[in-house]
């Protein structure tokens, strides 16, 4: 009895379902508020201190507005599909351990890298139904734009996701966290990382690839036609894939929870330093997003298929021929 | 000026014969009036003989029995070449083989006075929406609003429902607009795309005509500059000053030097402002987030500076017939400079970033490119032409204000695409401080305007000025009363148009909103004539008091 109850507060509460909203939304918050400074704005200002409350406000009216489901469309699909992706990017992120271990205890195990990578892939096949199903034109471009794009930067994305995994001989994430206890990989190899933040940019469709909702071409791409709960779901799981890209980087080249430890429980300090760094990766992601223009389909496809495959292998094996020398300082 | 008295000279060694009467009461401005159906020799002759001639629109007049079109062409100066067809059967023939670019002049002259041109490719409505009932040519003397009735629907063929019928294979329509992101003002653009490639795009313009030309009949000269202001709210001072200029020019009213310089400050702050507005612009439609707030950031202290000489933000009412409404003080003359240096900072800073960024070049370089030669065939203007290699500019070639006096640069560029016409306007950011900067530092004494009647004597007068977007051209005519007889605008939007489906075809949708962008069209000022709503086929028409009243007054902008 005792067990289910910790797993059920696990897995609802801490660090689970509720706790990782709260951070989704804090995440959301933080990074409107760093667009916004680095655009010379104000950002979320009104709603709680700093207008931190700002997300769930808005999330409260998305929830709370008229939800349309146009006839034409294909209603299961049109339905289903943002539920579905939302519903897979949650279950990618009871993977990544925040406080020290998965979200269900015990559930780490060799290769669930490859699962988490999965689940994100899948969910961005959601993304991409709901846009087919709208039957609009915009959303039509907006999905395929998706499946061309996505589909394009999964290799390079997997390719560099082994670089840290091949280091740490493990394709456990847990395990990868915990070999960088002295030096993270990104001293390590660092070109690697470089490459990895790239991708996931374009993973994440930020600029300079925020191609499928390039709104000032096909208005809102895949979700034109969305409104109230089924856009909040949408959103909902833009944010948590925002999440998990950050978190990917911070336990795979930032060496994830681990960190001093001061007084209190260590868990504490974990979900701080996890905290810390994944707020550091997405002000990198930011600050590129916010120093570049948008580039074309046929440029972003041109550059995964000419220059960002290649660049991959490259750093790949270049980080198995260093593997030798970096031996005695991997934990 | 030389290229204008070749012109002059050519038609009257060559076309003796048609020339019925020549006026040049005005250097750099010249009237003839040719015997019927000889337009097109002229035309082919001015295009042969004077190098970089353009047309910059037609106008057509009621006569009463006769409907004058004066060919308004570009050769250094203004030679405006008058053909008149009767008013039972206007028919003549087209120019368009000769120059395509007066294909949208004369569907503007089809649409309101009913002109038929015989040989244009594609006669259709311009401006006027579909459901508009036959008959009906608004431009007429003895046409009222009355004549329309609800429900009197021509053909609604072309209505927005038509993209599902289009679509054959891989071909997609893509309908831009009304209400589109990337438009800021509603218009149409009906685009074909295969995948991601423009195959083609058909606009339609007129969503929002507001019968500006007609109602300038109904005004009194005075009145109608501040009619002529809300054309557009970003290039009002450009309105107002063309609009002075050409009653001025009828009525022989010399504007004191110190309303010439005024007039020029505000002009020039208002070409800053809106290139400003226009680059913000730009790096929004590239998804650049970061420039554009950056950009608009910059344009606030220029809007607080023609807030601070005119009393207002945008409107600037600060043009009269005759002069200039308000002075400046010497306060304002040294905060303005500061400004001006200011914004010169950032200019240069941002033409830095216009030029190494290696993403927004990735975006515009290469893209929507329009050559020398078409440009020219298209009569395009301002920034898009010099953006294709043409250092044509009213206020070097046709100078107005004080623009003979002050020392300033043209920029121009030779990549003739998207780039290119957004440098063009980087550099002209910096040419308008610099003028505004001789203009504050010479600005010279003396009274701000003379006392002008209200009646204006019988005459004509064409009067042109480089609006921000390029060649503004407005044509009055007077038959002495204190309402002008006619007044015809052509905003450079109307003459850019046109090279835009040129420009886009075989590009991508991406690079659909750039290109669209780089033109900076401005519709305001294209639409300027009838009152219909197209999407619920809603008719209704405003008389003077409703054009005047506050609510509705808030729509003309």
């Amino acid at each position: 009895m005792a067990i289910d109850l910790i797993f059920f507060v696990r897995t609802l509460v801490f660090p689970g379902f509720l706790f990782l909203l709260v951070l989704v939304l804090f995440f959301d918050w933080f990074e409107r508020k760093v667009a916004a400074r680095f655009q010379n704005r104000m950002g979320p200002s009104y709603a709680g201190p700093f207008g931190i409350l700002q997300p769930i406000a808005d999330y409260i009216k998305l929830f709370s507005k008229e939800d349309i489901t146009p006839k034409q469309t294909n209603k299961f699909l049109f339905v289903v599909a943002p539920i579905l992706a939302f519903s897979l990017f949650v279950f990618a992120l009871f993977y990544i351990p925040i406080d020290g271990s998965n979200v269900i205890l015990d559930s780490s195990f060799e290769g669930d890298l490859l699962l988490v990578l999965l689940l994100v892939t899948l969910a961005n096949f959601g993304i991409f139904l709901s846009g087919w199903a709208s039957l609009n034109p915009y959303s039509g471009i907006g999905a395929t734009r998706i499946l061309t794009q996505f589909l394009g930067y999964d290799i390079p994305l997997i390719l560099l996701a082994i670089g840290p995994a091949f280091l740490a001989k493990s394709l456990s994430i847990v395990s990868i966290a915990s070999s960088q206890v002295t030096v993270p990989f990104i001293l390590l190899i660092p070109w690697s990382c470089v490459l990895f933040i790239l991708v996931l940019q374009a993973e994440l469709e930020k600029d300079p690839f925020d191609i499928p909702h390039a709104e000032t071409e096909i208005v809102g791409g895949y979700e034109t036609e969305y409104s109230g709960r089924k856009l909040a779901f949408i959103k909902l799981s833009e944010d948590f894939q925002f999440l998990i890209g950050a978190s990917l980087v911070t336990v795979l080249f930032l060496g994830g929870f681990h960190g001093p430890v001061f007084i209190g429980p260590a868990e504490f300090w974990y979900v701080f330093w996890f905290i810390v760094k994944t707020l550091g990766v997405v002000f990198i992601l930011e600050y590129v997003g916010n120093v570049s223009a948008r580039l074309r389909i046929d440029q972003v496809v041109h550059g995964n298929w000419k220059l960002l495959i290649p660049l991959s292998i490259l750093s790949l094996a270049l980080t198995i021929l260093v593997e030798p020398l970096l031996r005695s300082v991997i934990g | 000026m030389e290229k204008f008295e070749t012109a002059v000279d050519v038609l009257k060694n060559n076309l003796a014969d048609a020339i019925v009467e020549l006026k040049v009461p005005r250097p750099r401005k010249a009237y003839i009036l040719l015997k019927s159906e000889r337009h097109r020799d002229a035309v082919s002759l001015l295009l042969k003989h004077v190098e970089e001639s353009m047309l910059s629109t037609i106008s057509g007049v009621d006569l009463g029995t006769e409907i004058e079109l004066n060919y308004h062409m570009v050769c250094g100066g203004t030679v405006t070449l008058k053909n008149r067809v009767p008013r039972e059967k206007p028919v003549t023939k087209t120019i368009t083989d000769i120059l395509p670019g007066a294909n949208l002049y004369e569907r503007e002259v089809f649409d309101l006075l009913g002109v038929v041109f015989e040989g244009h490719p594609n006669l259709e409505r311009l401006l006027l929406p579909d459901g508009w009932p036959k008959g009906n040519y608004p431009l007429r003397r003895d046409w009222t609003p009355p004549l329309i009735q609800e429900n009197d629907s021509g053909s609604e063929e072309d209505s927005q429902n038509n993209s599902e019928e289009d679509d054959v294979g891989s071909l997609v329509s893509v309908v831009v607009g009304p209400q589109h992101p990337v438009l800021h003002e509603p218009e149409r653009f009906n685009f074909t795309v295969d995948g991601e490639t423009v195959v083609d795009v058909k606009p339609r313009l007129g969503y929002v005509h507001r019968g500006i030309e007609k109602a300038a009949e109904r005004m009194m000269y005075f009145q109608d500059v501040f009619l002529v202001e809300r054309i557009c709210g970003i290039c009002n001072a450009a309105h107002t000053t063309v609009f002075c200029q050409a009653v001025e020019d009828i009525g022989n009213i010399e504007t004191p030097p110190r309303a010439l310089y005024l007039r020029t400050i505000v002009h020039e702050l208002n070409r800053v402002h809106s290139h400003l507005l226009l680059l913000g612009v730009g790096g929004h439609l590239l998804g650049f987030e970061a420039l554009f707030q950056h950009v608009w950031r910059d344009r606030e202290p220029v809007m607080d500076i023609i807030e601070q000489i005119t009393g207002n933000r945008l409107m600037s009412g600060f043009n009269t017939i005759g002069g200039v409404r308000r002075d400046i003080n010497p306060n304002t003359v040294e905060k303005a400079l500061k400004t001006v240096k200011a914004v010169r900072k950032r200019a240069v800073f941002y033409k830095n970033v216009f030029e190494e960024d290696a993403t927004l070049r990735l975006r515009t370089e290469g893209v929507g490119v329009l050559s020398k030669e078409v440009a020219l065939k298209l009569c395009v203007v301002g920034p898009v032409l010099r953006g294709s290699g043409v250092a044509s500019d009213v206020r070097k070639d046709d100078p107005y204000a004080a623009y003979a006096e002050i020392p300033f640069n043209v920029p121009c560029y030779d990549e003739c695409d998207t780039w290119a016409r957004l440098m063009v306007r980087v550099d002209e950011v910096v040419e308008s401080l610099n003028i505004l900067d001789y203009a504050f530092n010479n600005l010279p004494g003396g009274r701000l305007r003379v006392r002008v009647q209200r009646k204006i004597p019988e005459g004509e007068a064409v009067s042109r000025v480089e609006a921000p977007r390029g060649e503004l051209i407005h044509y009055v005519k007077s038959d002495g009363t204190a309402y002008p007889y006619r007044v015809k605008v052509r905003a450079p939007t109307l003459a850019n148009l046109l090279a835009f489906p040129d420009a886009i075809r075989g590009g991508y949708i991406a690079d659909i909103p750039s290109v669209m962008g780089s033109l900076d069209p401005c519709f305001s000022c294209t639409d300027r004539m009838a009152f219909v709503d197209t999407a619920n086929g809603q008719k209704w028409r405003w008389s003077l008091d409703d054009v005047n009243s506050h609510k509705n007054r808030r729509v003309l902008l």
